[in-house]
């Protein structure tokens, strides 16, 4: 009776152990080696009662979603608390001067056939309106993109 | 919600396509800049910027990103003469004298009362 007693009680502590799963140690190691395996750097973890904790500054959002993926899939690692910023960026490259960013976005809409789209700046800011066939209106909106403008007001319409 | 919460998709995309970028913002304006490996890769972000912000009207993206590393020839402007054309006129499209443009280009220019349409002149600060 004795016997069968203590086995009960020794299943019961194999299985509170099991249920805990790891240490908070061997959990936070597990998620650093993880992190260091997908190639997130800038990231501190801790654990607490299977919370992992994610802080630093990193390169963009794109590797604060990451590290946050990477996390959630290491074992042990109940959920993720996701503390990381995205670090600060650098302000633009400045625009042309407005006569030079103009002659330049007409003369490369003309060249890509944006007959049509009428051409406004101000500081940097270009403005495009009037209508383009549809088949061109990404065209010429990714002109004005890759012109180094400060920033697009599209008007622009699709037309036939 | 930051534009790089808005636009993550986006970079999420420019980083399983290949496309490498750098990331400015100012004014309420995010800045990519990048290189793509394909034609097809340059065309999945605008795809998908589309997607994000239909036929590009919220005017917080400049999306800036060219094909290959070499392609892109060294990224000078030029302009292509057209009959009636003189160097003043061109160098007024651009707020620049005539002889800011002649100095240019005087590898093809021998001249600069004698321009031919068709002839692609560079435009030196563009």
């Amino acid at each position: 009776m004795k016997i069968k007693f203590l086995t009960v009680i020794c299943l019961a502590v194999v299985a509170f152990i099991t249920a805990c799963g790891k240490s908070d140690a061997d959990v936070q190691k597990a998620v650093a080696a993880k992190l260091a395996a997908d190639n997130v750097s800038g990231v501190t973890v801790a654990v607490k009662d299977g919370v992992a904790t994610l802080t630093g500054e990193v390169a963009d959002i794109t590797v604060k979603n990451k590290a946050e993926a990477s996390a959630k899939g290491v074992e042990g690692v109940k959920s993720v608390v996701n503390n990381t910023t995205p670090k600060p960026v650098p302000t633009p490259v400045p625009p042309p001067a407005d006569p030079m960013l103009k002659g330049k976005v007409e003369e490369n809409l003309k060249k890509a056939g944006c007959t049509g789209a009428t051409v406004a700046i101000a500081n940097g800011v270009v403005t495009l309106s009037g209508t383009v066939p549809e088949a061109k209106f990404v065209e010429c909106v990714k002109i004005v993109n890759e012109s180094g403008a400060g920033k697009l007001n599209n008007q622009l319409q699709k037309g036939k | 919600m930051s534009l790089q919460e808005k636009y993550q998709t986006l970079l999420e995309l420019a980083n399983q396509n290949g496309t490498s970028y750098e990331l400015s913002e100012g004014d309420g304006v995010l800045h990519i800049n990048g290189t793509a490996p394909s034609e097809e890769a340059k065309q999945q972000l605008w795809d998908e910027y589309n997607r994000i912000d239909p036929d590009y009207r919220a005017g917080d993206l400049m999306l800036n990103v060219s094909v290959g590393g070499a392609a892109a020839g060294g990224g000078g402007h030029t302009y292509t003469v057209e009959s009636g054309d003189n160097l003043t006129k061109i160098g007024a499209k651009y707020g620049l004298t005539w002889q800011q443009v002649f100095d240019a280009n005087k590898d093809i220019i021998s001249d600069p009362d004698k321009i031919f349409p068709g002839q692609e002149l560079k435009i030196p600060g563009a």
